[in-house]
């Protein structure tokens, strides 16, 4: 079976200038997620985290690279099945739109009729209504039924760090205009760019969590 | 066989996806409430329910009978009946009136027989004991816009069992309501339970755990959890938030 998501030679540059064309922005992505999994997402704001979002569910083109998802070309794809590929779950203020370049009839139909990629874009978790325990369950059952799911969160409390370590199996480090791929939380932590936007104090309780883990598995 | 059925509803507007897939399956006689966030899509849910949104996949069944798609009046025609979140009275009208109205032995006989209608002590009858079932007897000749909050809560849902409805479908019922509107309320719902299948969106916990059978969490368009409420109490993070406290 082709993998979940790839991202080949992803490259995503915004420019400013008409005449003269100065990048404002780049990101790189070149990676490969074959199995259901569940991936947290972390960087700091502007570090291009909702335009990796864009890319790979297809509402935003990649300036050079592929993205594919279930094995097909998520920008080769006709615009409305997009979302039966890789859905994006965000608040309404997030959502950007793009220029749709080519006509939908050259675009090719969706393989797959529900989605095999979920996005969910920092979804409000708070302690007071118990649903962070109803969205980890669900994320969990989307990864048993064979789904990719990819997490981002903006963590602001420590507890947001306990529900990303409780859910997450690997970690996308978006920043410098790159993504890294990290396979446990440890490995995050020990990144200095992830050290550099968790700050010291959230840094601790990091610290304090990947001992907890390591003492958990023996 | 469950009396409404909803299998794989996909609702989208343009390129907004607004309920991914829905399933639920309730069975006669059951309180079901749904709960979720704002934006969920438990409103959506409603009006594809009771006819007023067409969904772009997936089917609806009432007594194992094909709904999909047929109009409002149509579904509502087969004892589907819904209360609004934003409260849809005949201001002007007594609270008898209101329900007079909304009878179906009522609207067959057109609108032109308004006065022909009061007079009628027939449905005065039937509207009187419905009046009763809400708590409203000493209100019947009060016109609705004079009645409390509370009070036209009541009447919204007596209007809606005029129609003898087998599903009642209530879209946040406890809103703008304070303590004793709610605890009245409960006592209408539990009056009520049995009777007739209840499909209740709620956003008042309290009233959701302490009445409902069955409870789905609609988020991101999709059930992410279902359960009688002493299972999905029983979730580590429900245990740490006030949801807990309902147990």
């Amino acid at each position: 079976m082709a993998p979940l998501l790839v991202l080949d030679q992803v490259r995503k540059v915004y420019t400013r200038g008409r005449v003269v064309r100065r990048p404002t922005f780049t990101l790189e992505a070149d990676l490969a997620i074959e199995d259901p999994s569940i991936v947290g997402v972390i960087g700091p704001n502007g570090a291009g985290k909702t335009t990796l979002f864009e890319m790979m569910t297809g509402s935003n083109a990649p300036s050079s690279g592929h993205v594919y998802v279930a094995g097909a070309d998520i920008h080769r794809v006709k615009y409305r099945e997009r979302d039966r590929l890789a859905i994006h779950y965000h608040q309404s203020y997030q959502v950007r739109r793009f220029s749709k370049l080519v006509p939908s009839v050259l675009l090719e139909k969706s393989p797959t009729a529900a989605p095999m990629v979920h996005l969910f874009d920092e979804p409000q978790f708070n302690l007071q209504d118990g649903y962070i325990g109803f969205m980890l369950d669900f994320f969990r059952k989307l990864r048993a039924e064979g789904r990719l799911v990819v997490l981002c969160l903006h963590p602001t409390a420590a507890w947001h760090l306990e529900v990303l370590t409780e859910i997450a199996e690997q970690y996308l480090l978006v920043g410098d205009g790159g993504v890294t791929r990290h396979p446990d939380f440890a490995s995050l932590t020990g990144h200095p760019r992830f050290q550099s936007y968790l700050g010291p104090e959230m840094m601790r309780a990091a610290e304090a969590l990947c001992v907890g883990r390591a003492g958990a598995h023996h | 066989m469950a009396l409404i059925e909803v299998e794989g509803v996909h609702v989208r507007f343009g390129d907004r996806v607004v309920l991914e897939s829905i399933d639920l399956a309730v069975p006669e006689g059951e309180f079901h409430g749904v709960m979720g966030p704002n934006g969920a899509g438990k409103t959506t849910f409603f009006n594809v329910l009771t006819g007023r949104v067409k969904p772009s996949r997936g089917s609806i069944r009432l007594a194992g009978e094909d709904v999909t798609g047929l109009r409002p009046q149509l579904i509502a025609a087969k004892g589907v009946a819904r209360s609004f979140q934003i409260m849809t009275l005949f201001d002007d009208f007594s609270a008898r009136e209101n329900i007079m109205v909304g009878l179906p032995a009522f609207r067959v006989r057109g609108f032109d027989m308004h006065r022909a209608a009061s007079a009628d002590s027939d449905l005065a009858e039937q509207a009187s004991d419905i009046l009763a079932m809400v708590g409203l007897t000493d209100r019947a000749d009060v016109r609705a816009k004079d009645l409390s909050y509370g009070d036209r809560r009541a009447l919204e849902i007596a209007v809606a069992l005029g129609q003898n409805p087998r599903v009642l479908c209530l879209d946040e019922p406890t809103s703008g309501l304070g303590t004793d509107g709610v605890q009245r309320l409960s006592q209408l719902v539990s009056q009520l339970k049995r009777k007739l299948t209840i499909v209740a969106i709620e956003h008042d916990m309290e009233f959701l755990f302490s009445l409902a059978d069955r409870i789905s969490v609609i988020h991101w368009g999709q059930v992410i959890a279902r359960g009688a409420p002493q299972e999905l109490q029983q979730n580590e993070w429900v245990k740490r938030s006030n949801l807990g406290r309902f147990a």
